[in-house]
């Protein structure tokens, strides 16, 4: 197998965190995590990981969505790629018409539910870490 | 909220103001015919047609004046509906002088306008349009007692011609016009105790709407912590059910997997319960223009293994002219997605469901249809409410969250459509939605 990508974890529920840890870790990714914006954005422009999965619901509700603005607008980090989990109808009442991608309201790469299925998240891990 | 639903209730009353005046234009018609040909009266029959021909042309002038309306104000359609209670009383009065003047008993069909009046108008309004059938009334009465108008006697029904003889002027003009004011007078008191009656209903619904959604806020409060955690719980019961963590002895991972399990059920629940939960808060969705044959056609590719794993065939009609339609893509499809696995869920192994998608010009139906177990008929009123299962279903399917088809009529009923359901204990189920374009 090939070195893993570094993967770097932006949520503040320890469980979710440690939950994804296992899942992630036992297909050699390497994991890190941040338990506040402010840490997690500090954290991306220091180590440059491969991948960024974000809660949305952080602190305040629009945190994540602030935190993945910050990173797509900042030069250096703007290709770092960010799996955000959200039921993004549920938790912004914005319904399905942004969609990830969408650069002025959800600049992220791909959005997921929580619970993550195991396999759901390693597919979502593999195919974002592969077209960095 | 209030004022809205009374200026509703304004537009509503004047639609129904042109529909009697439909009627009113087909009555004058047959009783001109009658009274000329039946009774033989000598009446100027040209200048009654040609009246009656005038009230019918108004009439189709206010309709399509009330349909092209834009500025639908309270105060806009006041004005119009005074335009056209003044138009009527002057179309009367040109009937009654050249069919008899004040001996045409037709006079007291001017109490008629008044009750219109009162229950369109404010009081005040209604006494003015009271007085303008006073003032047409003695100006006809009085130009031809004058001799400025003629007046056409009517021989036969009155013994003599009573043009000049003033005290049945007097009399009939006192009599009339008085009634005119008493019959406003009683009309308005009556409207305006209904007007208040409906005032309070309305702001006493706005409160209970208000409460019923501090309510919603709650449950959704609630149902969004306990979903927190549960996300949690089963995103630490997964790894380890799926031996990511190392290979489990076989009565482990049994009780593993049944409280996953029982945790996926729960979240399955939750999220149903927060989904209906947020509609009910939101009013409106956003909606665009989305190809409905391509989420029809998605919807079923959606439900398609789970069929195939029953051996249910799975047939789409639909009929060509349905592409585009308004709404929100998503929630449509979800409801077709919600329908059609329920439908597979209760139709037995071998079985069939038909999903057929028709044109019926600015709206569309989309039928759905099974030959599963159906619904007993006397649970067929209830199957849309909130938690409700009919009794066969729980039967077949333990779980359920009772949610689907209350979320799915949400969902119709906010893009203005219907939801209905015809279904036959034992021989099947359709499920109607007509949705506008």
């Amino acid at each position: 197998m090939e070195s893993k990508a570094r993967i770097l974890i932006i949520d503040d529920d320890p469980d979710i965190v440690q939950s994804m840890r296992v899942v992630l870790e036992s297909k050699n990714y390497r994991v890190e995590n941040a338990t506040s914006g402010e840490e997690g954005l500090r954290m991306v422009k220091a180590e440059k990981p491969d991948l960024v999965i974000l809660d949305v619901m952080m602190e305040t509700s629009d945190k994540g969505f602030d935190v993945a603005r910050k990173i797509k607008w900042d030069k250096d980090c703007k290709d770092i790629p960010i799996l955000m989990l959200t039921a993004i109808k549920e938790n912004t009442g914005l319904d399905f018409k942004n969609e990830a991608g969408d650069e002025v309201w959800l600049p992220v790469d791909d959005y997921c539910d929580k619970p993550l299925d195991p396999q759901v998240l390693i597919s979502k891990v593999e195919s974002l870490t592969k077209s960095n | 909220m209030g004022i809205a639903a009374a200026r509703e209730g304004l537009l509503e009353r004047l639609y129904w103001l042109i529909k009697l005046r439909w009627l009113a234009v087909l009555g004058a018609f047959c009783t001109v015919l009658f009274v000329n040909h039946g009774l033989k009266f000598k009446l100027p029959i040209f200048p009654l047609y040609a009246t009656i021909a005038l009230l019918f042309m108004g009439n189709v002038a206010f309709f399509f004046r009330l349909i092209r309306l834009k500025n639908k104000s309270a105060l806009s359609m006041n004005r119009i509906a005074n335009v056209q209670i003044a138009f009527d009383l002057l179309v009367l009065a040109v009937l009654i002088h050249f069919s008899g003047g004040i001996e045409n008993p037709f006079i007291f069909y001017f109490i008629f306008h008044m009750i219109i009046a009162s229950t369109l108008l404010s009081r005040k309004a209604s006494f003015l349009q009271a007085t303008l059938a006073a003032v047409f009334f003695f100006a006809m009465v009085n130009l031809e007692y004058l001799g400025i108008l003629p007046h056409y006697c009517l021989k036969g029904f009155m013994i003599d011609c009573q043009r000049h003889n003033p005290i049945y002027l007097g009399g009939v003009s006192f009599v009339l016009v008085s009634t005119l004011y008493i019959a406003v007078y009683f009309a308005t008191s009556i409207a305006n105790r209904l007007k208040q009656r409906e005032m309070a209903l309305n702001i006493s619904n706005e409160q209970l709407r208000e409460k019923d959604n501090v309510k919603s806020e709650y449950v959704l409060r609630v149902s969004h912590d306990i979903k927190e955690d549960l996300a949690a719980i089963q995103g630490c019961l997964e790894p380890v059910a799926r031996g990511i963590t190392g290979e489990l002895n076989p009565k482990q991972l049994d009780l593993i997997q049944r409280a996953t399990r029982r945790t996926g059920s729960l979240l399955f629940f939750i999220k149903a319960l927060l989904e209906i939960t947020r509609m009910k808060l939101s009013r409106e969705v956003k909606m665009d223009y989305f190809s409905f044959s391509e989420t029809l056609s998605e919807a079923v590719a959606q439900i398609a293994s789970k069929a195939l794993d029953k051996n249910i065939s799975l047939n789409l009609y639909l009929e060509p002219g349905i592409n585009r339609i308004r709404g929100s893509k998503e929630y449509i499809q979800e409801t077709l997605v919600n329908l059609l696995a329920n439908s597979v869920k209760y139709t037995p192994r071998n079985g069939r469901i038909d999903l057929k998608g028709s044109d019926k010009g600015n709206r569309i139906l989309i039928d759905i249809s099974d030959n599963g177990i159906g619904i007993p008929k006397g649970e067929l009123p209830k199957i849309f409410e909130e938690f409700y299962r009919a009794s066969n279903a729980k039967e077949v399917e333990r779980d359920g969250t009772g949610l689907g088809l209350s979320i799915a009529k949400r969902i119709v009923e906010i893009h203005n459509g219907k939801i209905w359901v015809d279904s036959q204990e034992g021989k099947g189920s359709v499920f109607h939605i007509e949705l506008p374009k």
